[in-house]
Order: structure tokens, then C-alpha cells, then sequence
């Protein structure tokens, strides 16, 4: 390998003072501060840096810019880095990808002596049928995928995630892009400059003195104007309503920052990707675009080559040739494509260029060739936007049909002219854009609550009177009279697109699919514009009349991390969970609620409430405050059962159903003063409810008078359970005549509990024993629950978790609602009739009840296994007898430390809910076991004596 | 019986303290207020701000945080005084929060920073200004906030708001916020009661 | 993404709020036939054009609310002004 590197440029981004060591596939190379590792990998003589997707062709660099088709490589555990764009740094591990063994003798190279059995579709056609080999072939192919490797133990960067509300989003940081922040920022805008290089000034940094010159004046104005810029950062979407996705690389905290922008104003400036051309060889390493060969040079002091050949088409060509001389590389030929000169074709060995075969049959020997045949306008913000673009054949590009409203073009997509006609649109544009931001801000105040007050009427909508861009006259250039590689990426030829378009593909968006041109990951930047020009010479038709296809987001690939951003996942707690931590409790999450399972032994917890007392949290209860006159009214809408007779003190059980009739969710409500009551609905169903009661109060009868209030976490809930239950909460509570016949079974009381004023106690119990539910100020839970556990030490109080609960509840027969019910079990099925009042005026899901009165055609029912130590698995099936027919399930099922034998509940079809009936139930290992049919729902204490202590 | 025991705040782990320019307080034992008050009765009227904004009224800070809903901020006294002031003719009822509402304030010059990691909303001036009530999102939870400016010795003021959620998110919410503020060298004041 | 013009708010992200569902009228359940209450449960018109649709302000004001919205261009009409049935000094 020989060095390359040219003696200072004007314009060098490197730092020769800060030299930087890295390895390139195992080999120790050298290079500069401010190097991209294209950059410093052309600079020691490399030419070969990837080979093709599909036939493994050498490749080198065509672009040497972010969006460089080949120059994906691995650095350290990083896949996919693009070798254009990132920096290198010292100590940096770079190797190549999709080659194997080596990039110097990849096997897979053989593809291409076989290239034509992999033309276009055809890894549908050939890998498609029969479809039992499909493991197969996919094993194959896999290894032949593109890529490089992930490694799973790569720790997590911190990915950030931030919102922003600019007036306006400057979305490319050219000249174009510059005046129009700066001309935004000085009408008073709140600017954000988004450039995906790593600095602003676009074109003018590889220009002569003078776009020198006029970058750093526009760097100076950009900076004095206050505008935020975001370098190294990508505009990845536009959607609705201007909300602008930013990945902001390099940030100085964060791996990468994903910036949500709701820009009032977006414009859209992000100039013109010089497009490749299309003949024999143009994918051999030597062959470069433009701009490539004039970065190199001008930026990074690298000679691309020893001795050129330059096809131009325009100025930029022109000045390829010209900076090519002055580095020191012979000039063999410029061809004018202008007066009609082309190339046919790039010969040489696999790795390089040698000859170059010109239109007029000459050959020139060169290791370098140029092409500069025009520009592909990235209109895909527009297009997200909801623009259609439109083909200009005097300029042979796409622009835009027309500016919206809020987004706004400027610089190259909206037109040509000289540096500064374009800076004076840029800021133009800018101005524009400030003051149409100035009116949609004016109308977000207005429509805003908290906002501060506005004077004075809407202004009028800015009219758009910018000078247009001339369009600068460019030969049409696509594809010379030889066949080459239109997708760099997806190695997809015109030949392939020829055949395709013969095989009947031949919509732009059928074609595109079918051989997967522009979908690789320079994402149609370079290849769209080549793809739909074959198309149109393969039917004979225009540019025009064959369209483009649709450009969506993302506008550049973004990396799952950039996505993901700091995870929000909320978690919630009780009062008591320091406790629980400090005392082993075991966690589990149910929902966003992180509870106690249990604390080692849920059996034992299970026979220490059952026979002395437990206390556990149930905090996660959802507890609704329900005040006004009309809370009995609307009790009855929300429940099947009636409450219109509930009495102060009391507290009543019911079910709630939605329209269709399904059991929504249930639980228990008590009316605390006249006009005053706590409901509580289950732990994952508090939200829910809240906000479908909130639905029918405001939507359906918003006459009636009730306020209803979340204060599920307000209280700390513990409940008191066991047969010395009344004796430990007595030794709390001094204000509450705790006798059973003045605080009997479904009643509810206020009192103090431990000091704590304002505490709610209520006597229900899901766990069939003597229980007391306290809903104390959370601020005081915790003291609360250690008050308890010191004064009940005497009488074997011990905590019990969610296990023990389930537990209990099981043995009591309590159907759990989402468990033992789904989203088709209707309220009948429950068994609970009695509760379903079909007299009432209206309630909600009557007429499904009405109608329904057998339910969704199964019963739940208690089942008990004939043997009592077999335990089906919950969702076990159970079946009809000596058939396959499934006939019920298991909803739930659990050893009872209490009776020592297995319990369940279960749904079954009527005909098999008979108290008596056997039924067969097909365990998870496919055994065949045999349950009966209970009487009751409770296995435990069916007459409920204990409970009503 | 013993008197009242002391207030657990939901926010337990335990944060270096530190003074600094940008400074996170649990404000949890704030008491908390809330009034409901139809459209057209005397205590809606009595309340003298609407959705959206807030005032103060003697050491106690009314924010009208929903359309006919209010929530009554500080010291027991002062909240207090301001519901036995009401007059509570008609559909109007009171629910203490004080035990269901985490409150923490988040004062500095650039918790605009900290605040937009964290939340969607615009922060600017113009779009929320000292007063200013609103709900929204913050690290994916409900959120009650209000901007309520300190005012310095200078006699200048500095940006602060007051973020409330439900108590049993109040550990995670402190967490998240305090992560988002750590670029910025977020630091942890010690709880306050102050307004 | 989409920013609905919540009447009470102001315009707010739509993450913000609950898509509730087209506004549809609940028949008196007293002598319904089962076809139009499961019309009403069930059977959207879903029109590619403007639709009065409920909205619920899930985390801003939490009231739910009636706009109209062209389904085809996500354009809002003017939303009608905040329920006078509501409590509220909005």
C-alpha cells in the first residue's frame, strides 16, 4: 500500500498535529484527528473496502460520504458503521464486512460466475417451493446475508430522548440551509439547524476560496443569530402535523439522542445527492463520483488515484478535473458529456480500473474514474409531507409540485442559480418561515389554557413572495449504451431491472419489490433516479410518466437504540414496599404494581391466617370517592345489582358488565355518609373503571350529580385477616365499637386506627375468615402495618402475600375477574343471578343480560380432582368424556394447605355444571384425570360462618 | 391516644444532598386539596381562577387544574382556610389528596432542560408561563404541574414547578427526573414544606 | 404525530388522549331489538372523510369530547365549544 496523502489543503478538516492509530483487517494503519475512516483507509492506499451483497464483488469507495453504498464496515462491536461518515479515533479495531474468509479471497465471489442464476427475483423463484426445504435453504442464505455481527453482550449506551418546540426546523446545513436559519433567527425565530455531516457548510467546504470564504461568513451568522445547530444529526421523518424526528449523533452525553421536534414551520433544504452512472463496471473499485474524488482532496488531502479519467456533465466536474490536477493526478481524458461524450465501460481486474472504453470506441488506460452526470433530489421529507414530486426535464432531476403551507424548500430542491441567488432564497425562505411560525404560534396560545394571554387579532397568513431558483439546463444521464449496477446496495443491475420490467414488473412500485432496488440502506438516495430512468427506456416511456416511488420514513437508517430511547417504565409502589423489601418479601409484578408474593412460604401463610391472624397489603385495590346526590343513581347504571336502598355504614358486593353484556370487573362499595361513598374495583381494573364511569357521567348523563375521584394510593390498604383478627385491630383502634353486633359483616366504619385519624374500615373478606379492611392515609401506612405486627406479636400475627391470597380466595370459590372470567363471559355464567336486576329502568349491559340469561353458554363452577393430588394446570382443558370435544376449562386451580387436596374453578358446558357431574380433565402432559362438580363455589366454609364472626 | 405519627413521604431512596443551581425537593407532605365545584355555584365563582392557571390566596396556592376542578395547595392551615371560605352551596365537594398526590419541585434556571427528557409539553414562556396549570405525561406518568416561580433575593424570579402524580408512582417519577437532570447536575434539595 | 385540539387544553399530542370511537348514540335499552343494539356495539360506518368522533383527554383535562375529523386528511373542524353541561370555569 502506498500513502496518498497530499500536502496541507486550504480547506483540511484534519488535525496533522493529532495523529491517530487504528487497525484495518488486522493490519496497523495510521491516520489524522478529523480523518473519516474512508478517508484515512484511501489515504494508506486501500481500494478495496467491501464486497457485494450478492455476487461479493470487490468494492471501493463511489461516494466516500455518508451515503456510501459500500463502505459498511465493523468497528469493534458495532455493525454497519459507515465508513464515509464516521470519524476515526485512536485504537479504533475496523474490519470489513460481507467478505469471507478475507476480503482478499472471498469465496462467495464464485456468485458472480454464477450471476446469471441470481438475477432479478431470484431468490423468490428459486427458494420458494417446496416449502419443506425452507429451513434449508433459509440456513444458506443466512450466511450469504450482508451484515455485520451483533454482539449480544454489548453493554447499553445511554440513548437519549428529548422533546423540542422550534418555530422552525432547518433540515440540511448547506449554504441554502444556513441563510435560512439565519434568516429565520434574525425575524424572530427560535431556530434548530439540523445537518447530518459533522459541520455545517455543505458544498461550499470542498469549493474554492471564495465558497470558503462565504462558509465562514454564514458560520459566523448562524452563530451570532442564536441558532441551535445540530451537526452530526439526521432529519429521520416528517410527520404529522410537523412533528420531526432528529437522531442527533456524537452528543456529548449520550450514545445517540433521538430529538422529538414540533416544529411550527419545517424547511426543507437538504441539497442534491450526486447520482452514479450506469455502464459495464461501474462498480469497480476506482470508479468515484464527483464529489467523492473533490472531498478527498479538499477535505482530508488524499490523492483518490494516480491517473484519472473525468466524465463531466456540469460545473462540478469540471472542478473534479480541476482538483485532481493541481493534487498531482494525471488527467488522461476529460469527456464532455456535454458535447456528447460518454463511457461505455470500466475494465480491469476484479480489484480495479486499468482501461477506460469511452463512447467514441477509444481506451484509456486510467486507475481512476470520474463521473459528475448530475444530481438526485432527496425530496423525502417532502414526500412525507404529502408532496408528490415532479420530473423537470430541462434540469433532468425531480422537483418538488409545490411548497405546503409549513414546509418550506430551499437550495438545491427548489432550484439552481448562482451562491448567492441561493443565499438569498435561503434567507428569504427563513424570513418566510419565521413569520408563518409567528402565526401558528399565535394560534397554539390562543387555543391553550395555561398559556400566557395574546393581544390583538390573528395576523394574516404570510404570503409566499420568494424570487424563485432559475433551473440550470443538465444533460439527462442515466444509463450509457452498456448494462451496470443501478443498486449498489442490493447489487441489482439494469439488466435485472430489464428482465423484471419484461416479466411483467413493471410499475415503479411493483419493480422495487420485486428486485429490491432502492430498498437497501442508501435508501434510493443514490439509485432511485437510475432505477425509474431503466424502467422508463425499458417501456419506452419518461421519467415523467413512469413516477417515482414514494420516499417514507426513516430518511436514513436509525438504530434500534436511537428508537428506544431511555425506557420509561413506570412502577408503583405502597407505602409499605420498603418494609416488604427489608423482610423478604419475594416480588411479582402485576401490572405496574410491584407486590409481595409471599415471604417465603405461602402455605404456611395460609395456615397462620386461617388459624391465628395475617395481614397483607392491598394497596393496588382501585378506590374510587364517590360524592354528590346522585352516587345511588349512578351505582345502579354502573352495577347489575340494585343499591338504591343502601344504608350508611353498609357495604354491598356487585358486578359490573359492559354493553355486550361481559363481566367488566367487580368489587365492593360503601356508603360513608349520606352523600358520600368508597368504591373499591379491582387492582388491574381501577383505572379502567375510573375512566368508563367518568365516561358515562360525562357523556351519557352528565345531569347527574356526582364527583367522582381516583384515591386508590390515598390509602394504604391492609387487610386483617384470621380468627384473632378483631382481637389485634381492638388493640388499635380506641373510636369504633369493634362487637360484632355493632360493626356486623358488610358494614363500614370511620375511625382512628394507631393515631391515624380518618382511617376506613370495612368487614368483607375475600379470604372467607374474620377480616377487617383498613384504608389508612398512605402517609402513615407503613406505621400502621408495623403497629400491627407489634401488637399482635402475642397473637402470631404474620404478613401473608398475593399467594396466599390467591390461595384463600380459591378455597373460598371468589372468581377472579379476567381469570375466571374472559372477554366473553357474560355475567350469567358467574352464577351469580341474583345479582343481575332486570328490573331496574336501565343499567349498563341490560339488554345483553335480558337476553342472556343462561349466559355465554358455560357455567363456572368448583371442581375437585376424584384424585385429590392431581393438580391440572390452570387452562387445562376439560373434555366430554371418552371424546376429544373440549367441554370447559380450569381458570384456577392450587394445593389448599387447608384441606390438603387439589381445588380449581372452572367453566363447563351446562350440560356437565350439575353439583355431582364427573368430568374429564386432559393435563399438560396429555394423562386423562377425572374431577367432580362441587355444590358450591367455596371448597371451604361454604355457609360463611367463619367470615361473619 | 398518641399523637398523629410523622408523614412518610413516598420518596425513600436515599440522594446524596447538594445545593446547586438546579434542584430537585420532595414536596410530598404539601397538603393537597381538592375542590369540586360546579359550573355557576358560589364556591366556583369563590375560587376567582380558572383552568389552567393559578393564584395564590393568603400562603396557600389555588390551581385550577381541570375544567371545575381546583387543587388547594400548602400548609395545612392555609389550604384549609381556604375551603372554610367557601361557601358550599350546592354541588361542590372536598377530597384531601394530601396522602394520595407525590409533590416534588423542580427549580432552576434550565429545568427546561430536565423537563423536556421527560415530557412533551412546550416549557417556553409564552406557552407556560409563572401560573400556569397543566396535566401531562411525564416519564410516561400522569402529572399535575403548575409553574410557580421563586422569587429571589434579588427580587428576580426563577423558574420552579411543582409536579405532582399519584403517591404510588412517586419513587419512580423521582428517580426518572433524577436521571434526566443529570447531565445538567441536577442536585437533591432536602424535602420541603416552603411554597 | 397528530395533534387534536383538545376544547379545554388546547392542541395536545395525541398520545396524550384515548381514541374512544366513532360518537354514536346509546339506543334506550328498553325494548331494543338485538340488530341495533349490536349495531350500536359493534358496527362502525368508518367513512374515508369527515367523522364525529370521541376523544378522551387522558392525560391533560381528562373530559371526553365530541370533534369532527376528516379521516382522509386528518384535518380537524372548528371543535364545538366546551360541553355547557360540564362543571367548569374554562
Amino acid at each position: 500500500m502506498t500513502g496518498r496523502r497530499l500536502p496541507v489543503q486550504p480547506g483540511e478538516l484534519i488535525d496533522r498535529s493529532s495523529p491517530v492509530s487504528f487497525t484495518w483487517d488486522r493490519k496497523r494503519l495510521a491516520g489524522f484527528a478529523g480523518d473519516t475512516i474512508a478517508s484515512a483507509l484511501v489515504a494508506n492506499g486501500v481500494s478495496v473496502v467491501s464486497r457485494s451483497m450478492k455476487y461479493h464483488r470487490p468494492r471501493g469507495y463511489l461516494t466516500a460520504d455518508y451515503w456510501d453504498p459500500n463502505g459498511f464496515v465493523q468497528v469493534g462491536d458495532e455493525p454497519n458503521v459507515r465508513s464515509g461518515h464516521r470519524l476515526v479515533e485512536g485504537g479504533m479495531v475496523i474490519e470489513p464486512q460481507n467478505a469471507w474468509p478475507s476480503l482478499d479471497h472471498d469465496v462467495k465471489a464464485a456468485n458472480g460466475l454464477v450471476g446469471r442464476f441470481l438475477s432479478a427475483g431470484f431468490y423468490y423463484k428459486t427458494f420458494i417451493r417446496p416449502r419443506r426445504l425452507w429451513p434449508a435453504y433459509e440456513k444458506v442464505l443466512t450466511t450469504f446475508a450482508p451484515g455485520g455481527r451483533v454482539d449480544p453482550d454489548t453493554p447499553h449506551g445511554y440513548h437519549d430522548k428529548r422533546y423540542a418546540h422550534p418555530d422552525v426546523v432547518v433540515a440540511g446545513g448547506g449554504p441554502a440551509g444556513m441563510a435560512a436559519a439565519v434568516g429565520a433567527a434574525e425575524a424572530g425565530a427560535d431556530v434548530m439547524l439540523v445537518e447530518h455531516d459533522h459541520g455545517v457548510g455543505g458544498h461550499l467546504r470542498w469549493g474554492g476560496d471564495r465558497e470558503r470564504a462565504l462558509a465562514a461568513e454564514l458560520r459566523t451568522a448562524v452563530a451570532a443569530a442564536g441558532v441551535e445547530v445540530l451537526t452530526d444529526s439526521t432529519v429521520t421523518g416528517r410527520y404529522e402535523d410537523n412533528w420531526i424526528a432528529v437522531v442527533q449523533r456524537s452528543h456529548p452525553v449520550a450514545v445517540e439522542r433521538l430529538v422529538k421536534a414540533r416544529a411550527k414551520v419545517l424547511i426543507v433544504a437538504p441539497g442534491l445527492i450526486e447520482r452514479p452512472y450506469v455502464f459495464a463496471g461501474n462498480d469497480k473499485p476506482g470508479v468515484m463520483l464527483s464529489g467523492a474524488v473533490r472531498r478527498l482532496i479538499n477535505l482530508y488531502a488524499v490523492k483518490p488515484g494516480e491517473r484519472a479519467v473525468v466524465l463531466t456533465a456540469n460545473a462540478d466536474g469540471d472542478a473534479a478535473a480541476r482538483d485532481l490536477e493541481r493534487a498531482g493526478v494525471e488527467v488522461a481524458r476529460i469527456v464532455d458529456a456535454r458535447e456528447g461524450g460518454t463511457v461505455v465501460a470500466a475494465h480491469g481486474s476484479a480489484r480495479s480500473v486499468s482501461t477506460v472504453e469511452l463512447g467514441d470506441g477509444s481506451r484509456v488506460a486510467a486507475d481512476l474514474l470520474v463521473t459528475a452526470v448530475g444530481w438526485t433530489a432527496p425530496t423525502s421529507l417532502l414526500n412525507m409531507a404529502g408532496d408528490r414530486p415532479v420530473y423537470d426535464e430541462t434540469t433532468a432531476r425531480f422537483f418538488p409540485a409545490a411548497d405546503v403551507d409549513t414546509v418550506l424548500t430551499t437550495g438545491g430542491l427548489a432550484g439552481d442559480g448562482s451562491l448567492d441567488q441561493l443565499v438569498e432564497h435561503g434567507r428569504a425562505t427563513g424570513r418566510l418561515a419565521a413569520e408563518r411560525a409567528a402565526v401558528v404560534g399565535h394560534r397554539l396560545r390562543t387555543a391553550t389554557a395555561r398559556a400566557r394571554p395574546l393581544e390583538g387579532p390573528e395576523p394574516a397568513w404570510p404570503v409566499d413572495e420568494r424570487e424563485p431558483l432559475p433551473r440550470d439546463p443538465h444533460p439527462a444521464l442515466f444509463r450509457s449504451s452498456s448494462h451496470g449496477i443501478v443498486d449498489f446496495s442490493e447489487d441489482v443491475s439494469s439488466k435485472d431491472l430489464v428482465a423484471a420490467a419484461e416479466e411483467g414488473y413493471d410499475s415503479v412500485e411493483l419493480l422495487k419489490r420485486y428486485t429490491t432496488a432502492t430498498m437497501g440502506p442508501a435508501q434510493g438516495k443514490l439509485e432511485t433516479v437510475n432505477t425509474v430512468a431503466v424502467l422508463a427506456e425499458a417501456r419506452r416511456q419518461t421519467i415523467g410518466e413512469v413516477g417515482t416511488t414514494v420516499w417514507r420514513p426513516p430518511y436514513a437508517p436509525v438504530t434500534l437504540g436511537a428508537l428506544g430511547g431511555r425506557v420509561f417504565e413506570p412502577v408503583r409502589v405502597s407505602s409499605i414496599q420498603p418494609w416488604h423489601e427489608a423482610n423478604g418479601a419475594v416480588p411479582i409484578v402485576a401490572g405496574a404494581w410491584i407486590r409481595p408474593e409471599h415471604y417465603g412460604h405461602p402455605e404456611a401463610e395460609v395456615r397462620n391466617t386461617r388459624e391465628r391472624v395475617g395481614i397483607t397489603d392491598v394497596t393496588p385495590l382501585g378506590k374510587l370517592d364517590l360524592q354528590g346526590p346522585d352516587v345511588a343513581r349512578l351505582l345502579n347504571h354502573l352495577y347489575t345489582n340494585t343499591w338504591t336502598k343502601l344504608a350508611v355504614g353498609s357495604v354491598r358486593y356487585g358486578i359490573m358488565c359492559a354493553d355486550d353484556g361481559v363481566v367488566l370487573d367487580d368489587g365492593v362499595t360503601g356508603r360513608l355518609a349520606d352523600e358520600h361513598y368508597l368504591m373499591t374495583t379491582t387492582s388491574s381494573g381501577a383505572a379502567t373503571v375510573w375512566e368508563w364511569v367518568e365516561n358515562w357521567l360525562q357523556t351519557e348523563h352528565p345531569d347527574w350529580q356526582v364527583h367522582v375521584t381516583p384515591v386508590t394510593t390515598g390509602y394504604t390498604s391492609i387487610n386483617v385477616a384470621g380468627p384473632r383478627s378483631r382481637e389485634l385491630v381492638a388493640r388499635l383502634v380506641a373510636d369504633v365499637d369493634l362487637d360484632p353486633a355493632a360493626f356486623p359483616y358488610m358494614r363500614v366504619r370511620t375511625g382512628t386506627v394507631a393515631s391515624v385519624p380518618n382511617c376506613v374500615m370495612w368487614r368483607i373478606g375475600f379470604t372467607g375468615e374474620l377480616s377487617f379492611e383498613l384504608h389508612v392515609p398512605s402517609g402513615h401506612g407503613l406505621h400502621v402495618w408495623q403497629s400491627l405486627l407489634d401488637a399482635g406479636a402475642d397473637l402470631g400475627v404474620r404478613p401473608f402475600g398475593l399467594e396466599a391470597q390467591r390461595i384463600m380466595r380459591l378455597e373460598k370459590g371468589h372468581f377472579v375477574v379476567g381469570q375466571d372470567t374472559d372477554g366473553l363471559t357474560k355475567a350469567p355464567t358467574t352464577g351469580l343471578t341474583a345479582l343481575i336486576k332486570l328490573d331496574k329502568e336501565d343499567f349498563v349491559g341490560k339488554p345483553e343480560l335480558a337476553w342472556a340469561v343462561d349466559g355465554d353458554g358455560s357455567h363456572l363452577v368448583a371442581l375437585q380432582p376424584t384424585d385429590p393430588s392431581e393438580l391440572p394446570a390452570e387452562a387445562a382443558q376439560i373434555v366430554r368424556t371418552g371424546t376429544n370435544e373440549i367441554i370447559g376449562r380450569i381458570t384456577s386451580s392450587r394445593m389448599s394447605p387447608t384441606l390438603g387436596r387439589s381445588i380449581c374453578l372452572g367453566q363447563v358446558a351446562p350440560e356437565a355444571s350439575t353439583p355431582g357431574a364427573v368430568v374429564t380433565v386432559v393435563m399438560l402432559d396429555g394423562r386423562r384425570i377425572t374431577a367432580r362438580v362441587m355444590e358450591h363455589h367455596a371448597h371451604f366454609d361454604p355457609e360463611g360462618e367463619r367470615l361473619r364472626g | 391516644m398518641a399523637d398523629r405519627p410523622a408523614f412518610e413521604s413516598p420518596v425513600v431512596g436515599d440522594y446524596p444532598v447538594a445545593d446547586g443551581d438546579l434542584a430537585l425537593t420532595d414536596a410530598s407532605s404539601v397538603t393537597k386539596l381538592l375542590v369540586r365545584a360546579a359550573e355557576g355555584t358560589a364556591a366556583a365563582r369563590g375560587l376567582e381562577v380558572g383552568f389552567g392557571r393559578s393564584r395564590p390566596a393568603g400562603d396557600a396556592l389555588v390551581c385550577g387544574q381541570r375544567p371545575g376542578e381546583w387543587m388547594v395547595l400548602g400548609s395545612s392551615r392555609a389550604a384549609e382556610a381556604v375551603i372554610d371560605g367557601l361557601d358550599r352551596t350546592g354541588h361542590v365537594s372536598v377530597v384531601d389528596h394530601t396522602h394520595a398526590r407525590a409533590m416534588f419541585r423542580l427549580t432552576g434556571e434550565r429545568t427546561t432542560a430536565v423537563l423536556e427528557k421527560v415530557c412533551s409539553l412546550d416549557w417556553a414562556d409564552e406557552m407556560t408561563p409563572d401560573g400556569a396549570v397543566v396535566s401531562a405525561s411525564v416519564a410516561k406518568v400522569v402529572c399535575d404541574i403548575v409553574r410557580h416561580d421563586v422569587v429571589r433575593r434579588d427580587g428576580g424570579r426563577t423558574p420552579s414547578y411543582l409536579i405532582a402524580c399519584d403517591r404510588s408512582f412517586g419513587q419512580y417519577l423521582f428517580d426518572a427526573i433524577v436521571d434526566a437532570g443529570h447531565e445538567h447536575a441536577l442536585a437533591v434539595a432536602p424535602p420541603s414544606l416552603d411554597f | 404525530m397528530l395533534l387534536v385540539p383538545c376544547p379545554y387544553c388546547g392542541p395536545r399530542n395525541a398520545a396524550d388522549l384515548r381514541y374512544v370511537g366513532e360518537a354514536r348514540r346509546r339506543p334506550d335499552p328498553n325494548g331494543v331489538e338485538p340488530a341495533e343494539w349490536r349495531d350500536y356495539l359493534y358496527l362502525e360506518d368508518n367513512p374515508a372523510g369527515w367523522l364525529r368522533e370521541t376523544w378522551y383527554c387522558r392525560a391533560g383535562c381528562r373530559r371526553y369530547f365530541t370533534l369532527e375529523r376528516n379521516t382522509a386528511t386528518n384535518e380537524f373542524r372548528s371543535p364545538p365549544l366546551p360541553g355547557s353541561k360540564l362543571g367548569g370555569t374554562a
